[in-house]
């Protein structure tokens, strides 16, 4: 017991002393999650609006599609963007393989099922009243879209927080497509992985503190939007 | 006064089922016309057509004397409705009020929603800011009514606008309206169950049943079942044992118009009168019309409530007062069926 003990002193300590080794993982977990929690809201909040928004042939599919992908495994996700950015791949040349873009490439495809789907279904749960308010008020044509889209922020913001939850917390799609490469693409669950391997405990609990703190906040957000969207 | 709405043949159909009926209805410019009937009468459908929010099933709808519909986009603009459930975007009061002037790239935001704020009573240093949840049911139709009234719109459409607000926004809502009215010749239309509201406010109403203008007025609506009795008359019981006489209704369950102005006021038991209907009730609300000339007064017979027509000068000759009991009396034929 006494070694988890130290390992939690240890690790404060390393937080509180600045070790450059430790804020090194923090700085890049932050980097490429805020690169794909961005890609992924560019990409995602105009495809669940229009999923959500507009009825066409298809959208049942897509949405079903769109909903499955959101239990697709961390590691799927690594092996499918390996195979692709590896240099034998058809995106090979692009050298993005054991490089934060790459990494950042693969948390956006793990990220975007949940921004697509959160973000239809909250279209799909704007009032039947709001379309009608905003027609008799002369909201017309884009007007109306963002008009609807704005009403919806708040579930929107909850997409956005529920995805950089999976984003921060995912270990194997970094692992894989990252490397895991000290100083350049090792993030904070990829040392702990790798730490905790070692029997090395010190960094891997300052790092799971912090992990934890970004989860705080993160899911105080959540409560916080969800509140607000359901006024 | 100028035509502004022109409705021909219109028929509107939901799912197929015939919703709303109207071969022929002329709105002048700067009128107030009242809207009353039960609840799926058409009084909402027909609000939304006249708010260019649905096309009706068949028939024409000419607005300003050209057709709607046919070409182009509907004249959405010049129509603004209230909707019954005060529905408010999630934006501070301010932001709720000029988000139809910012749409339509207006200026002075800020003169105007305050203008329209102070309008239907709610001070704007107050409520400007106060985000939407923090605002009571009246309040927050009181927000929806002055994001209407922003936009001094050429046609003011209003559906319920009292049915979840406190007496005093009741009125507020009648005082806006009525400003609009008078100072920017807007045209209301105003579906609602409150009659003695509607009475304050509107020049005109139409009575709406099953989707057609059944009358045209506060006329009574007397529904079955009916019985038969001797000498071709059929009976309306009513909860305290009287009953209203009819002649052939063409079923049980048929309903009756009966005209305010064809009910008769008594102080006193009447003898020897022709009118085969003779109920005894009390008076519950007396309300001087919008031109000042009649008197409304409603009149419960056992739970069943008439309303009659009578001038200010035979209120006053027949000294009635709320709370008094009085006679009704009224013909059998009276009564037209729908």
């Amino acid at each position: 017991m006494d070694y988890i003990l130290e390992g939690l002193i240890n690790g404060i300590v390393l937080l509180v002393s600045g070790d450059e080794e430790t804020y090194s993982a923090i700085s890049t977990t932050l980097k490429v999650s805020t690169m794909s929690i961005i890609a992924s809201l560019i990409i995602g909040i105009p495809i669940g609006f229009v999923l959500g928004y507009f009825d066409f042939p298809g959208k049942r599919t897509l949405r079903t599609i769109s909903d499955t992908l959101l239990a697709i495994p961390t590691v799927v996700v690594g092996l499918l963007v390996y195979a692709f950015i590896s240099r034998r791949g058809p995106l090979g040349s692009l050298g993005l393989l054991f490089t934060l873009p790459g990494i950042a490439v693969g948390q956006t495809i793990l990220a975007l099922p949940i921004v697509v789907s959160l973000t239809a279904g909250a279209v799909e749960g704007l009032d039947r009243q709001l379309k009608l308010t905003l027609l008799t008020l002369g909201a017309r044509g884009r007007q109306l879209a963002i008009s609807s889209l704005w009403e919806g922020r708040y579930a929107v913001l909850l997409a956005a927080a529920t995805a950089y939850g999976r984003v921060i917390s995912e270990v194997g799609a970094s692992m894989m497509l990252g490397g895991n490469i000290k100083w350049y693409t090792r993030t904070m669950t990829t040392a702990i992985s790798l730490e905790t391997a070692k029997g090395e405990f010190d960094m891997g609990i300052a790092l799971g503190l912090v992990l934890m703190l970004l989860a705080f906040a993160v899911n105080a957000a959540l409560s916080a939007f969800k509140k607000r969207a359901a006024q | 006064m100028k035509v502004l709405y022109e409705l021909s043949g219109i028929k509107h159909r939901y799912n197929g089922r015939l919703v709303l009926d109207i071969p022929r209805l002329v709105i002048e410019e700067g009128d107030i016309v009242g809207l009353i009937g039960p609840n799926g009468s058409g009084k909402s459908t027909l609000l939304r057509i006249l708010a260019f929010l649905e096309a009706p099933s068949e028939g024409t709808l000419h607005f300003k004397g050209m057709p709607v519909g046919s070409e182009g986009e509907p004249p959405r603009r010049d129509a603004t409705l209230l909707l019954q459930d005060s529905f408010l975007l999630k934006r501070s009061v301010f932001d709720n009020v000029i988000y139809g002037l910012k749409i339509r790239k207006e200026k002075s935001l800020r003169k105007k929603a305050f203008e329209a704020l102070k309008m239907v009573g709610l001070p704007p240093e107050e409520f400007a800011h106060r985000p939407w949840y923090a605002l009571s049911g009246g309040e927050a139709q009181r927000v929806a009514l002055a994001a209407r009234l922003v936009l001094r719109p050429k046609v003011l459409l209003l559906d319920e606008p009292t049915a979840n607000v406190d007496e005093a926004s009741a009125i507020l809502i009648k005082e806006a309206v009525l400003r609009a009215v008078k100072e920017w010749k807007t045209t209301v239309v105003v579906a609602t169950h409150d009659l003695l509201w509607l009475y304050e406010v509107a020049k005109s109403v139409l009575n709406l049943y099953q989707g057609r203008i059944a009358a045209q007025g506060t006329s009574n609506l007397i529904s079955g079942p009916w019985r038969p009795l001797n000498d071709g008359l059929w009976e309306r019981a009513l909860p305290d044992g009287q009953g209203i006489l009819a002649v052939s209704p063409p079923s049980e369950t048929a309903t009756a118009i009966l005209d305010p102005s064809d009910i008769v006021i008594a102080t006193s038991p009447p003898a020897k009168v022709s009118a085969q209907n003779i109920l005894s009730g009390r008076v519950t609300q007396m309300l001087l019309d919008n031109s000042g000339e009649r008197v409304a007064v409603a009149i419960s017979l056992g739970g069943v409530s008439l309303r009659s027509t009578i001038t200010p000068k035979a209120v006053k000759e027949l000294s009635i007062q709320p709370g008094q009991r009085v006679w009704v009396l009224f013909k059998a034929t009276a009564l037209r069926w729908l």
